[in-house]
């Protein structure tokens, strides 16, 4: 048996609460929201229009409890968890947040991966905040592997006195590397477009390129594809910065989806974490703003030596 | 062919071109003098009596496909080995105003750095460098100095104070206005040196009229990471001893970097919202 663990006031915790009823979810949500109230933080609970009535009704109104809506705060995980992030990090005075709900992972078992991901960079991204996490996954509908996953991203499991480590769980830098994570491979298929990057005077050209490739052959909206190039610009910069000669790009632009490897043979940045966490004042920027820039980057090692920086777009 | 990029701003007056490599230098140099053909100036160079043929301005048109055997002849080029006098002022003004009088609508001068320093100290260079503005503001001429990008930053920054028409590399242009500067092109991590520079430079000027500088940033089409540490940096001084820096009519994009970096909320910035 594990012990039990409170969650402790002014720290960070985020806590799993899996459940297969909605008697379940409403006890544990409630000792939550308590626990949160009782600490004189903050509250959010989240979840669809039809849940934050239920909510509603069994928890009632308070000054510091807020009731929010999936759509509006969980449109996308990167944006959920900078959103987070920057609330805490540039709030004027320090803040205790504590926010509970059911993580929208979509209809289907695609986008589990990339809130799954979520979930465990949570830890990085709002570990050294005073942020409490609850969030409710239904065992009666998800399959088991999201499950799992979600043991693997959450320290904790359960509520109130069932409140325990979780034995599976992983650093969110191990997690990555697990194929429960499902971090994509760069496309099999030839690339719409490759260059070869001498320095920082090509970096115009990279972006013209990037650009008119994304546009003449994507369906993706105007402003995300500014965005990425924005993106995979600072991605570019890093590896003239700090990887090894050659710098190389390839690009593969389908009608909803583009993607961006850039490679570079020095040891690279090599920390899949990099710029996650919210950065010093004169630390550097790049990695950290063109995550917020695109959906998804992911740092890593090429199978021959060198590094690889993913950078995809929706 | 290459070419630089073409803006709405007029280039006239005592600018700089700032180049990072021999090939942005020439491709510049080229540029300008096409221009200034196309338009009737009279166009005048100084270079070393001793000027390489590759290096030269010969050399570089040629290169660019541009001929000008017929300019030459007829005088509306002209090229000068560079000595003490050609570089003094009285006797620029005196060439200057001999081409007005018999007809030219407008004058061109242009010369590298390192020509002038082959004749004189970079002290005594940078003093002509300042009466150059009063040629400029006073007649229809514009004069193009040709700067190494990799000067020390405290060079850099003086060539971006006394060049009253701003400075320039192949992908920005920094243009003093009266109220600050206005930015057009892209400012990324091949070019934040050089604006800093100008920021530097054009604080250093504005704190004496009332501590506010604006900077114009409708022309910019691009601003990365590197860029915005350079608004950031170069403006810092100005920011801590009480100025201000507003930044206006950014496009949606550079407003949205400046916003990831936090720069409306930092100390001494006010920022405008973006154009639609």
């Amino acid at each position: 048996m594990s012990e039990t663990v409170p969650i402790v006031n002014g720290r960070y915790s985020h806590d799993l609460l899996l459940h297969d009823s909605d008697e379940e979810l409403v006890d544990g949500t409630a000792w939550f929201v308590e626990q949160g109230l009782e600490s004189g933080g903050q509250v959010l609970v989240h979840s669809t229009e039809a849940r934050v009535a239920l909510f509603r009704e069994v928890l009632g109104t308070h000054p510091r409890l807020e009731y929010g809506l999936d759509e509006d705060l969980y449109l996308s995980p990167s944006r959920t968890l900078f959103a987070y992030q920057r609330k805490l990090a540039e709030s004027p005075r320090p803040i205790e947040l504590w926010a509970t709900g059911t993580v929208p992972l979509g209809d289907d078992a695609v986008g589990h991966p990339a809130w799954g991901r979520y979930e465990s960079l949570v830890n990085e991204v709002l570990g050294p905040y005073a942020f409490h996490g609850l969030c409710s996954y239904d065992t009666q509908v998800l399959p088991e592997r999201t499950i799992a996953a979600a043991k693997a991203a959450h320290p904790h499991v359960g509520t109130g006195d069932q409140r325990t480590a979780s034995p599976t769980y992983q650093h969110p830098a191990d997690f990555l590397a697990d194929p429960l994570a499902g971090v994509p491979d760069p496309p099999s298929g030839p690339p719409g477009a490759t260059m070869t990057i001498p320095g920082v005077h090509h970096l115009r050209q990279v972006r013209g390129l990037v650009r008119r490739t994304c546009v003449s052959s994507s369906a993706v909206a105007r402003d995300t594809v500014d965005d990425f190039v924005a993106a995979v610009n600072e991605v570019v910069v890093n590896g003239l910065h700090h990887g090894g000669a050659p710098v190389r790009l390839a690009l593969w632009v389908d009608p909803a989806r583009l993607t961006c490897l850039v490679t570079d043979l020095g040891p690279g940045i090599g920390d899949r974490l990099s710029g996650y966490r919210y950065p010093d004042p004169d630390g550097p920027k790049g990695l950290w703003v063109a995550r917020q820039l695109c959906e998804d980057i992911f740092v890593g090692s090429l199978p021959d030596g060198g590094s690889g920086v993913l950078v995809i777009a929706e | 062919m290459e070419s630089l990029d073409r803006r709405p701003t007029d280039w006239g007056g005592h600018v700089a071109l700032v180049h990072d490599s021999e090939r942005q230098r020439r491709i510049g140099v080229a540029d300008w003098v096409r221009r200034g053909l196309d338009l009737g100036a009279k166009v005048l160079y100084i270079e070393p009596e001793d000027a390489p043929p590759e290096r030269s301005l010969l050399g570089v048109l040629e290169e660019h496909a541009l001929r000008v055997d017929v300019a030459l002849a007829d005088g509306r080029l002209e090229i000068f080995a560079a000595s003490d006098e050609v570089y003094s002022p009285t006797w620029q003004e005196g060439v200057t105003d001999q081409a007005l009088a018999v007809g030219y609508p407008s004058v061109r001068w242009s010369g590298e750095e390192r020509t002038a320093w082959s004749v004189m100290s970079p002290a005594r260079h940078t003093e002509i460098e300042w009466e150059t503005d009063l040629l400029c503001d006073t007649r229809p001429v514009s004069i193009m100095c040709q700067y190494s990008a990799h000067l020390p930053q405290a060079a850099l920054e003086t060539v971006c104070a006394v060049h009253g028409a701003g400075v320039r590399d192949s992908q920005l242009q920094a243009l003093p206005t009266p109220e600050g500067l206005a930015l057009a092109g892209s400012a990324d991590a091949a070019n934040d040196r050089l604006l800093r520079s100008m920021l530097v430079a054009r604080a250093a000027t504005a704190a004496a009229d009332g501590g506010r500088i604006t900077v114009d940033l409708a022309e910019l089409e691009f601003l990365d990471v590197a860029g915005a540490r350079a608004l950031w940096t170069g403006t810092t001084a100005h920011r801590m001893s009480g100025g201000t820096v507003r930044l206006t009519r950014s496009l949606p994009r550079v407003d949205r970097m400046l916003r990831l970096l936090g720069v409306h909320q930092a100390q001494g910035f006010e920022m405008e919202d973006a154009l639609e």
